[in-house]
């Protein structure tokens, strides 16, 4: 009902708008320099040349990715009644491809060898291999 | 072995915009009934967050999609006996690839 504060807080929020659409467009750029290194990099090894218009696409797509995979993951989690994404959630949205998940999970494994729980792995590991002797 | 890849900070910051986006637009769905347009309550009830590894993963998976997109595109490009990866070769890989991911 009351018009003033109203207003006031239009304004607010207008400005909260803006600069959360300046910091939305430093993080584009951030994220696009790092796919045109990381795309740079990789057609290096391939031997081949890479135009620029198809790294800042690949770079757009890259994003909206990012967008969509952020959306996925916080799906999962609250599915799962947590409120902080984990490893999981992050390899399930890759679900529609095996190769991809599958890769994802290695990677994972390799994440957890890194912890201090390494000693523990390589005590299990050398077991197993002592049973695929004797066998 | 410098293998490049995503800065973990910068993909953690991209996936709280688009959270924070998210919790706004169910928020405007709430004011209807909240009278304080300041509180963000519900934003810290939502907090959604993401731990170290998650974003490890993360950050590997996007370089996937990255590399993915180049040498597919490359061998098409190779394919064609050109030496440089040009938009008709990416536009050619780009429906298969993004039914991959």
């Amino acid at each position: 009902m009351a018009a003033e504060p109203r207003d006031g807080g239009f304004e607010k929020e207008k400005e909260e708008e803006e600069a959360a659409a300046e910091r939305a467009e430093l993080l584009r750029d951030r994220f696009r320099l790092s796919v045109i290194s990381i795309a740079n990099a990789e057609a290096e090894k391939v031997v081949m040349g890479i135009s620029e218009p198809v790294v800042a696409c690949i770079a757009d797509l890259a994003f909206k990715y990012t967008e969509q995979l952020a959306k996925d993951v916080e799906l999962f989690a609250q599915h799962a009644g947590r409120k902080s994404v984990n490893m999981e959630d992050v390899i399930l949205s890759a679900h529609r491809n095996d190769h991809l998940a599958g890769l994802l999970r290695s990677f994972s494994q390799e994440l957890k060898g890194k912890e201090p729980q390494t000693e523990r792995k390589r005590k299990k590991s050398s077991k197993s291999d002592d049973k695929a002797l004797a066998s | 072995m410098t293998d490049e890849t995503f800065d973990t900070d910068l993909i953690l910051a991209i996936f709280k915009l688009v959270w924070s986006r998210r919790a706004e637009t169910s928020d405007e769905k709430d004011e209807a009934i909240n009278v304080e347009v300041g509180a963000s309550t519900s934003k810290k009830n939502r907090g959604t967050t993401a731990n170290a590894s998650s974003l490890k993963v993360s950050c590997e998976l996007l370089r996937f999609f990255v590399t993915e997109a180049v040498q597919r595109a490359a061998i098409l490009a190779e394919a064609e006996g050109s030496d440089k990866i040009e938009a008709t070769h990416l536009e050619r890989v780009l429906p298969q690839l993004l039914l991959d991911f």
